[in-house]
């Protein structure tokens, strides 16, 4: 009874903004509508009909998924690498300083990042063409945003150069929390730094790194700043991601119905996913 | 631990307390709005309408044309102290979205901006735009001031719903010196169009006529006017129109096949730059001698070019094969409307006619250089020659085409613009991007 006590408010608040959103959501994605409608007409399934015969939708999913991918492997991966390195004892002066300095992107905010990412994409004044020219590599320079080739890659980019330094520091915290008489056993047994990574830090931090594997995925499928800034979704479709379309089609094309099944897509992947994710952890905690 | 546990309280309540302050600020403008609300049902039962309250919403939150609203709205209050403007505003895509959700409510503003074409008659089919004929009427000699094309932005089935404030038209600004230097006449035909860009590229010049196409909606200004210029008027009016778009005329691949031959003279560049940038870097270093600009940019490039930078305009060239009205100019009216549920529809007429005159107009092109729709605004003594050379070209024009994002609706202009953008990276052709338009005009009927 108490217990229910407590958790009253947060199930208020959670309802008012969570839950009854949602659920209205999930009611318009089967009307027709627009913003200055008076009355939703009900359509039934057509909107979630048109899913299919929609091409933008696959050329985001795709975006979305490439964008997943990448993170995993840069914010998930590296950032443990990064944050093993940084906790190692031959770092242990410098770390600090480090630490700072790669978590400072992420409370930088995100439209700042993004034009001062123009900046450096752009072809003619831009920083990374200057920069490949300078070092000999003049082979290399691209039309970044401009290119359907580098576009989606160089949207990605300015996301893994923001966020890795976040999923570092939730795995600094976890590696902290390693007790230390493991590594010093480890040690005695004569196990390397790079043995003691795998055997020890990647074993001991699994909690975070599932946290940060939601992270990261929800993260990668709800996008919407990079791209919206960056491209625009263009050149042509080329940087679509899913909550830009959904953007686009509810608040530029009107048809907040179909805007709505969108966003239902995005919840069914990334609740999906979730608890995948949650599940896949919650077994492992029980085994142990 | 104590220690720790007091140093975060205080901060948690610096945060709350700055928290507050914040939303105090950002509340300012609503919480008069609601006071504002209020006092009006107070004056309505005071009877008599002593007190007046107009809520005035547009959509220019920016200096300079923020400041001057405030400035004409204080002049106005003062020369009429019974009544009170309140006036709010946000920037053009909130307020499309805001105004959009509002008309068709009791939260309707008194008096609030609107663009003409398709935004216009959105905004009409909520059933609460008062329609403004007797205003016009009752008053020949300043509704004779108003221009007239403009006017017809705001007409629809002979009942004109607004008031227009503003004008513009989108021309090729020339750089003067480069064309004189290279003895290069204006064009006026497309193939004409094509030879002073190839004499330019000749002359060295590697971009001879540049644009930011990552910007969607200066691909469409294009895409609009060549679809006026190049389609039958008729059959153009039939797709613009949602129930009846086909666009299967193959005078629109066409369009796209002209757009494509445009785009190789913009350089690789153009496709990952802005319509700003390529304005900026390019049109006003006279890098680029060419560009497609708003006459409403004159006061931006006047502040781009150097001293000896003389530029001049002229329209669209036509196309040999087109069916279009080839004097026709393509740029549109803004203005305000009047809601049919104001307590007041005299008092906004009286201020609107006040602002839409000599007062307003004057301060809108001295002050923020756009092209007021107030005939005899300006002169030689407080503009710029070449806004008085814009208002003509304007007032000269036979007719205003609509920009494309005002003409239909966005599932089709967006999914041109889009196309547009991939056929100049090379990713589409123009058949492909006219297979897509059809689908997607085929998908609202």
């Amino acid at each position: 009874m108490e217990a229910l006590a407590f958790a009253v408010p947060a199930l208020l608040i959670l309802s008012l903004f969570v839950f009854y959103p949602l659920v209205r959501n999930m009611i318009y994605s089967f009307q027709s509508f627009t913003l200055s409608s008076v009355a939703k007409e009900w359509v039934g399934l057509k909107n979630y009909m048109t899913l299919f015969s929609d091409k933008i939708i696959l050329t985001c999913l795709k975006n979305n998924i490439l964008y997943a991918l990448i993170s995993i492997v840069i914010q998930v991966g590296f950032g443990l690498v990064l944050a093993a390195v940084l906790e190692d004892v031959a770092f242990r002066k410098l770390s600090p300083v480090l630490r700072s300095i790669y978590f400072v992107p992420t409370v930088i905010s995100m439209t700042v990042v993004c034009l001062l990412f123009e900046f450096i994409y752009n072809p003619q004044i831009g920083l990374l063409n200057s920069f490949l020219e300078i070092i000999g590599l003049p082979g290399l320079t691209r039309i970044w945003l401009g290119s359907k080739k580098t576009a989606m890659f160089s949207v990605i980019a300015v996301s893994q150069w923001q966020s890795t330094g976040y999923v570092t520091m939730l795995f600094i915290v976890a590696i902290q929390k390693i007790p230390k008489d493991l590594y010093e056993a480890a040690q005695v047994d004569g196990a390397g730094k790079i043995k003691r990574f795998f055997y020890i830090t990647v074993p001991q931090v699994r909690q975070m790194f599932f946290v940060t594997m939601i992270l990261t995925v929800s993260g990668a499928f709800t996008v919407f700043n990079e791209p919206y800034i960056l491209t625009g979704g263009g050149p042509g479709t080329a940087t679509m991601v899913l909550s830009l379309h959904m953007y686009q089609t509810g608040f530029v094309k009107n048809n907040m119905g179909y805007a709505s099944t969108i966003a239902m897509v995005i919840f069914v992947i990334t609740a999906l996913l979730s608890s995948v994710q949650f599940f896949s952890f919650g077994a492992e905690k029980g085994e142990r | 631990m104590k220690m720790k546990r007091a140093a975060a309280l205080a901060l948690a309540l610096v945060m709350g307390l700055s928290l507050t302050a914040c939303s105090n600020g950002a509340d300012n403008q609503p919480d008069g709005q609601t006071q504002a609300a209020g006092g009006q049902s107070g004056a309505g039962s005071q009877s008599g309408g002593e007190k007046i309250v107009i809520n005035f919403f547009h959509r220019w939150p920016n200096d300079p044309k923020n400041s001057m609203f405030k400035e004409l709205i204080d002049q106005y209050m003062a020369e009429n102290p019974n009544v009170t403007i309140n006036m709010d505003c946000i920037l053009n895509d909130q307020y499309k979205e805001k105004i959009r959700m509002v008309v068709s409510t009791d939260e309707i503003p008194d008096i609030f901006s609107s663009w003409s074409g398709t935004f216009a008659q959105e905004m009409i089919a909520s059933g609460n735009v008062a329609p403004l004929n007797g205003l016009y009427e009752s008053d020949p000699e300043w509704a004779g001031k108003i221009a007239k094309a403009s006017i017809d932005g705001f007409t629809f089935d002979g009942e004109i719903y607004g008031v227009p404030w503003s004008q513009d038209g989108k021309v090729f600004f020339y750089n003067k010196k480069i064309f004189a230097d290279n003895n290069i006449q204006i064009p006026a035909t497309w193939d004409e169009f094509i030879g002073v860009l190839d004499a330019l590229k000749a002359a060295g010049y590697e971009t001879p006529i540049v644009e930011g196409l990552t910007d969607n909606w200066a691909i469409l200004h294009y895409l609009g006017t060549m679809n006026q210029r190049m389609v039958d008027p008729g059959v153009l009016a039939k797709d613009y129109t949602v129930a009846t778009g086909e666009f299967t005329d193959p005078a629109y691949v066409e369009v796209l096949k002209k757009w494509q031959q445009l785009v190789s003279y913009m350089g690789e560049v153009c496709v990952a730059i802005d319509h700003e940038t390529a304005r900026g870097t390019y049109f006003a270093t006279g890098e680029a001698p060419v560009m497609y600009l708003q006459l409403a940019e004159i006061p931006h490039i006047e502040k781009l070019i150097p001293e000896d930078f003389e530029y001049g305009f002229f329209n669209f060239p036509a196309f040999e094969e087109g069916k279009g009205d080839t004097k026709a100019l393509t740029g549109a009216p803004e203005g305000f409307m009047i809601s049919n549920k104001t307590k007041h529809p005299e008092e906004c007429e009286k201020f609107l006619k006040w602002l839409v005159s000599k007062n307003g107009g004057e301060a809108l092109t001295v002050k923020c250089g756009d092209i007021s729709s107030v005939d005899g605004a300006v002169d030689e003594t407080n503009a710029l020659p070449s806004q008085l050379e814009a208002m003509d070209m304007i007032k000269s024009a036979s007719m205003l085409a609509p920009w494309f994002d005002n003409a239909c609706d966005a599932s089709v202009y967006t999914v041109y613009g889009q196309g547009a953008q991939a056929i100049a990276t090379g990713d589409e052709t123009p058949e492909s991007v006219m297979t897509q338009v059809q689908e997607a005009a085929a998908s609202l009927h």
